[in-house]
Formats: structure tokens, C-alpha cells, sequence
């Protein structure tokens, strides 16, 4: 008999049996289903997740370096990096002259978790960076409300800012900030700009971040640990950017040849990088769980299999006496599981989109599932059911057929 | 010759013990002969009608089965002996108890690779034939006992077999359905079948034309039905008046 003739009747058989032990075999493919559905809901979040870090990473401008003296990621002695050499004003001024690719080199000086007042309200954990007109270029921000900072802010130390979007409407709900008066640190500011929103990167705001000018920020926090960021017209030169701006500073540090460089020059790639790295091992940590619960439903499968078989014995020596082949035997079962098998992961697929759709409306993640993704869920289910199937199907088609026609 | 039997023995092993089921056992049946194999139990009949029905194979000796050598056949080739040379009939019916009458008529043809059409009208036939052809779409717990024994030989003729092999068939089935289903038998014997009938019951053997005895895994016996079946004249003669 042809195997084609073998999948059709085990097809047959399979469809009608599913619905004898409706009961047991809801239960079990229900467990397949919460595996496919946890799988799938990891796999969405994670889906989500790199697609909206993808979008973000993008909006912060990627044609740019960072010098600094220490990198994004510091890896092995961190106290390598703090006994360098801070950056100096001249060293910046030497690079905008020297450099033919940089099209923007900007001072950028930083204090984390400040605090923003106007009368009662206040907004606090904002980024206070001190820097020149050049970080628009560099960063690509836009100013909808009022106007960036110019270098003759800084060089007259004004007490001007611009705001992030984020701290402009929790300052001001509803109404301008331009022209009033904030107070950080003690010190009033006027504002004279607002920044475009830019967004969250791994739910983080981006917008939560207050300019002043350089010298004036130098002159209040009496900070100079400043660095350096540096533009060129195209991402593609980054490249040729680095190695120019890395011959450049060594000079100007006096780096002796055949030493390591002692700055660091840093990308937004590099985030990515990182990124990538500390979720992997997150990634995998959920992808197992969900494999694990995909094993249990599994087993499952495999022990309604057995309890199948054992009840259809009789059945079984039936089928053989008439003429079915131990393959016939085989196909039937095989089918069967991967049937409630697949019935689970259709379902699991359901609950596992709603499951990520659930967590991208509550929470900031923004879960997304791919259409192959679906299919996927679905037919490796099947699998599953398939690989627990062949043991039950084994025993059934290894029964002796005189046996099994005795079987009470 | 239909059947012919060349010295077969069936050893079993029990834990440590060997059960020597069939100790040699030769003989031939012609096509058209109706057979009974009468022997009490223990005595090996069984394990013959196992054998017979290519459900077992022989530990020794050579076995054809219209024309063919089935003695040393694999698994496979077997199965399709018994979907194309053999018609069962059990004592206990032995019908899918999900299926339609049709259904487990039509079941056979299913693993000989018939489309469902030709598969359906053979089978109605078939039920026509055993005269259930208005319990098609019935299943077995809707039928009386001789009317499931008709659908399993039903069964058995949809295929249109070389042999038709029953092992006890109206064990379970009350005297007057016993009746009406050895009727049916003698119906089928005249139209040219081929029958073995296992059986322990010397009534029942009678009313076959040939009778062969076993016990203790050897024939002892092989004559017209009412005299190997029948221990004394009494008997004979009581046979003869019902």
C-alpha cells in the first residue's frame, strides 16, 4: 500500500479521534498551546524590542564620533580609563583645525539626576549638558520653540537653557516655556529654546535633558572632564573619520608610537553592540523557558499517546489482521499527535499574539509578532507532537497481531 | 490445492519453558471445501488458525497458500497476504466500534488501496450479500449480535478472498442466531467459497463436510464432518435426526 494511501486514512483517523476523547484531549493541547503561546509571546517582545531600539538608534544621529576618555563600554580595569590624561580645550580647537572630514567638533560636558524647578513644580533625574552651537548638528535636534545655544552664549557665560521636550511640557503643562525662568542647582536660567521629542531608547527618555552653554557650565560646576564629539556628512566616512581623528589626537597628546592610544573614541554602534550582548543571554534565559514549557506539553502528548495505544489495542490487532502494514500502524499515530499537536500550537499562536499585544499596550515594549513567525509557532508544534508521537506509535506498531486481537 | 500444510510446528517459549503448540501438522484443502478444526482447548487449534490466517509463522515446516510459500514471508508481505487471500471471522466480531457498518466493511479495501467510490459500492454489496442492506449507516452497539457476525463476514467477503478463516463464530451468539449464521455459511459453501471453521463445539463440526481433530498438537483425526466429530453412534444419529 502507498504511503500516500497511509497519510490519508491516518489523516482520517486521526481528525475523527480527536473528537471521541474531546475532554483529554483539550487538556492536551492545551498544554502544547501555553508552550507555543509563552514562546511566542518571548519571541514577540524580543522582536519588538529590537525594532524599536533599531528605530531609536537611528534617530540619534549615527554620523558621528565621541572622544572621550573612557569608553561607551568599558570592559576589564576601569581604572585604566580614570588615570588618563583629561581632554583639553586646546586639543579640541587643534582637531577642528586639522581635521579636512569633521564638518562639526563640539565640546559636551555632562552631570546625571539634576533637578529642574518653576515654583512648585520640579522635574529631577535630567541630563545637564554644557556645550556649544555645533551639538545640533552633531546630535540632529530640532528647536521648534525658540533657538539653540550659540557660542557667544557661551563665551559670555549666560544663564540661558534650552529644555528637553520632556521637561518643557512637565515644567510648563500647557503653556510656553519661552522667555521663563528655571531654576537648577540654585541658579536661575532663562529659556530660550525648546528641543523636538526624540523618544525613549530601552525606555529611557531622551528628552529629559537640559543646555547651557559650555562656559558658563564650566564656571558653575567648575568641571573641565569634557568630550568630544565630532560630525561628518556621511556614515559611510565614518570610518576614515576615526582613523584621522585617532592620528589627530594622538599628536596633540603626544602618544609615543607603538603605545595604545590613551582616549577613546566612541560610536552609537557600540551601544548596539553592547545592547545586543547583554540581551542575548536574557534572549536565551526566556527562549528556554518557553522550550521548556513546550516540553512539558510534549510529554504530554507522548503520555495521552501511550494511554491511546494501550486503549486501542484491540483496534490495532483490527487494522492488522485486515491488512495494515506496521507503517500504516505508524503514519496513523504519528498523525494523530501532530494533529493535537498542531490544534495546540494554532491556539497557543492566538493566545501568544495577544499575549504580546497585551504587553505592548501596558507597557512601553513594543511587542511585535512576524507573520513567518505565526506559521513557525504553528508547525513546530506539529514537530513537537511528531517527536513525542514516535514512541507511542513505535509500541503500537510493534504489537503482535494475535496479541493484540486477545487484548480485553 | 488451496491450502497445503507440510509438517508445521509452533514452539512458544514460557519464562524457561517451551510450548511446543503444533508438533507437526500436514494436510491440504482443496478449493471449495468447507473444514471444521475441531479440538478441545490447549489442544492447538488456535495456533493452527493463526497460522493458517498468516497472523503467526511457523517455527518449522512449509505452508502454501494458493500457490504461494507464506512459511517464510516478512511482515509485510503478510499483511498483504491477509488483506488479499483471507477472510476473518471472530468470535467476538472484532468490528471498529467508531465505524458504520459500512465503515468496517469498507475498511479492508481501504488498506488494498481502493478509491473511496469503488470501496463504498463494493461494500454495500457486500452487506447486501449477508442481507443488511438496511443497516448501513448503523454501528455496532446499534446491532444485535447475529447482525454484527453478518457485518464481520461482510467484512470478510468484501475482499473477495481465496479463504474465508472463522474462528468460533457463533461462540457468542445465542442457539437460533448460531443457526441463521452456520445457514448463512452453508449459503456461502454452495456458492463455491472456500471455508475453515475452528470450533470446539462437535455439533457445529458436524455439519461440515470434512472435520479434522487436533490434540496435543498433532491431527488425530481428519474424515467427514459428523464422524471425526462425533464420538459414537448416539451422537451420530441424534446429529442426523436434528
Amino acid at each position: 500500500m502507498s504511503l500516500r494511501v497511509d497519510l490519508l486514512e491516518g489523516g482520517r483517523i486521526a481528525l475523527r479521534t480527536l473528537g471521541v476523547n474531546r475532554l483529554r484531549t483539550l487538556l492536551t493541547l492545551t498544554a502544547v498551546g501555553i508552550g507555543v503561546a509563552t514562546l511566542l509571546a518571548i519571541v514577540g517582545i524580543i522582536q519588538g524590542l529590537n525594532g524599536a531600539f533599531a528605530r531609536q538608534l537611528a534617530s540619534l544621529g549615527t554620523a558621528s564620533l565621541n572622544i572621550s576618555r573612557r569608553p561607551y563600554v568599558m570592559t576589564g580595569d576601569w581604572w585604566r580609563y580614570r588615570n588618563r590624561k583629561q581632554l583639553t580645550i586646546a586639543q579640541m580647537q587643534g582637531l577642528l583645525q586639522q581635521s579636512q572630514l569633521a564638518t562639526a567638533v563640539v565640546p559636551e560636558v555632562n552631570e546625571d539626576g539634576r533637578e529642574l524647578t518653576v515654583g512648585d513644580e520640579s522635574v529631577s533625574g535630567v541630563d545637564l549638558i554644557g556645550t556649544l552651537a555645533d551639538f545640533q548638528k552633531v546630535w540632529g535636534y530640532e528647536v521648534p520653540v525658540g533657538r539653540f545655544l550659540t557660542d557667544a552664549d557661551s563665551d559670555a557665560e549666560r544663564q540661558v537653557a534650552v529644555l528637553g521636550s520632556e521637561v518643557a511640557e512637565r515644567l510648563f503643562p500647557g503653556r510656553s516655556a519661552l522667555g521663563e525662568s528655571v531654576r537648577l542647582d540654585n541658579r536661575p536660567y532663562r529659556v530660550i529654546g525648546v528641543l523636538g521629542k526624540k523618544g525613549q531608547i530601552l525606555g529611557q527618555s531622551m528628552d529629559l535633558l537640559v543646555l547651557i552653554p559650555f562656559k558658563t557650565f564650566l564656571a558653575v560646576y567648575g568641571k573641565r572632564d569634557f568630550q568630544i564629539d565630532v560630525a561628518v556628512d556621511d556614515a559611510d566616512q565614518l570610518d576614515k573619520l576615526e582613523d584621522e581623528v585617532v592620528g589627530i589626537m594622538r599628536r596633540l597628546r603626544s602618544v609615543p608610537p607603538g603605545s595604545a592610544d590613551d582616549f577613546s573614541v566612541n560610536r552609537t554602534e557600540q551601544l548596539a553592540d553592547t545592547y545586543r550582548q547583554l540581551t542575548s543571554a536574557l534572549y536565551g534565559v526566556a527562549v528556554g523557558v518557553g522550550l521548556i514549557t513546550l516540553l512539558v506539553g510534549g510529554i504530554g502528548i507522548m503520555n495521552i499517546m501511550l494511554v491511546s495505544v494501550r486503549e486501542r489495542t484491540r483496534e490495532i490487532g483490527i487494522r492488522r489482521a485486515l491488512g495494515a502494514r506496521r507503517r500504516t500502524i505508524v503514519v496513523q499515530f504519528l498523525f494523530e499527535a501532530s494533529l493535537i499537536s498542531a490544534v495546540g500550537g494554532a491556539i497557543g499562536t492566538a493566545l501568544g499574539l495577544g499575549v504580546a499585544k497585551v504587553v505592548s499596550l501596558v507597557t512601553s515594549l513594543a511587542a511585535a509578532v512576524q507573520p513567518l513567525t505565526v506559521l513557525g509557532g504553528i508547525l513546530f508544534a506539529a514537530t513537537v507532537g511528531l517527536i513525542f508521537g514516535i514512541w507511542p506509535a513505535a509500541r503500537a506498531a510493534r504489537l503482535d497481531p494475535v496479541e493484540a486481537l486477545r487484548y480485553e | 490445492m488451496l491450502i497445503k500444510l507440510e509438517d508445521i510446528r509452533r514452539y512458544y517459549t514460557v519464562g524457561t519453558e517451551v510450548v511446543h503448540a503444533l508438533n507437526g501438522v500436514s494436510f491440504e484443502v482443496s478449493r471449495g471445501e468447507w473444514v471444521a478444526i475441531i479440538g478441545q482447548s490447549g489442544s492447538g487449534k488456535s495456533t493452527l488458525m493463526n497460522v493458517i490466517g498468516c497472523l503467526d509463522t511457523p517455527t518449522a515446516g512449509r505452508y502454501w497458500l494458493n500457490g504461494k510459500d507464506v512459511s517464510n514471508m516478512s511482515d509485510n508481505e503478510l499483511a498483504d497476504i491477509r488483506n488479499r487471500e483471507i477472510g476473518f471471522i471472530f468470535q467476538t466480531f472484532q468490528l471498529l466500534p467508531r465505524d458504520t457498518a459500512l465503515g468496517n466493511v469498507e475498511l479492508p479495501l481501504i488498506y488494498r488501496g481502493l478509491r473511496a467510490k469503488e470501496r463504498r459500492e463494493r461494500a454495500r454489496h457486500a452487506l447486501d450479500q449477508v442481507g443488511l442492506s438496511n443497516r448501513v449507516t448503523h454501528r455496532p452497539n446499534e446491532l444485535s449480535g447475529g447482525q454484527r457476525q453478518r457485518v464481520a463476514i461482510a467484512r470478510a467477503l468484501v475482499t473477495e478472498p481465496s479463504l474465508l478463516l472463522a474462528d468460533e463464530p457463533t461462540g457468542n451468539l445465542d442457539s437460533a442466531t448460531g443457526l441463521e449464521i452456520i445457514g448463512l455459511f452453508e449459503q456461502l459453501h454452495r456458492q463455491g467459497h472456500t471455508i475453515c471453521l475452528v470450533t470446539h463445539e462437535p455439533t457445529l463440526a458436524a455439519r461440515c463436510p470434512r472435520a479434522i481433530r487436533i490434540s496435543d498438537g498433532l491431527i488425530v483425526k481428519d474424515g467427514p464432518g459428523p464422524q471425526v466429530a462425533l464420538e459414537n453412534r448416539t451422537e451420530r444419529a441424534r446429529a442426523a435426526a436434528t
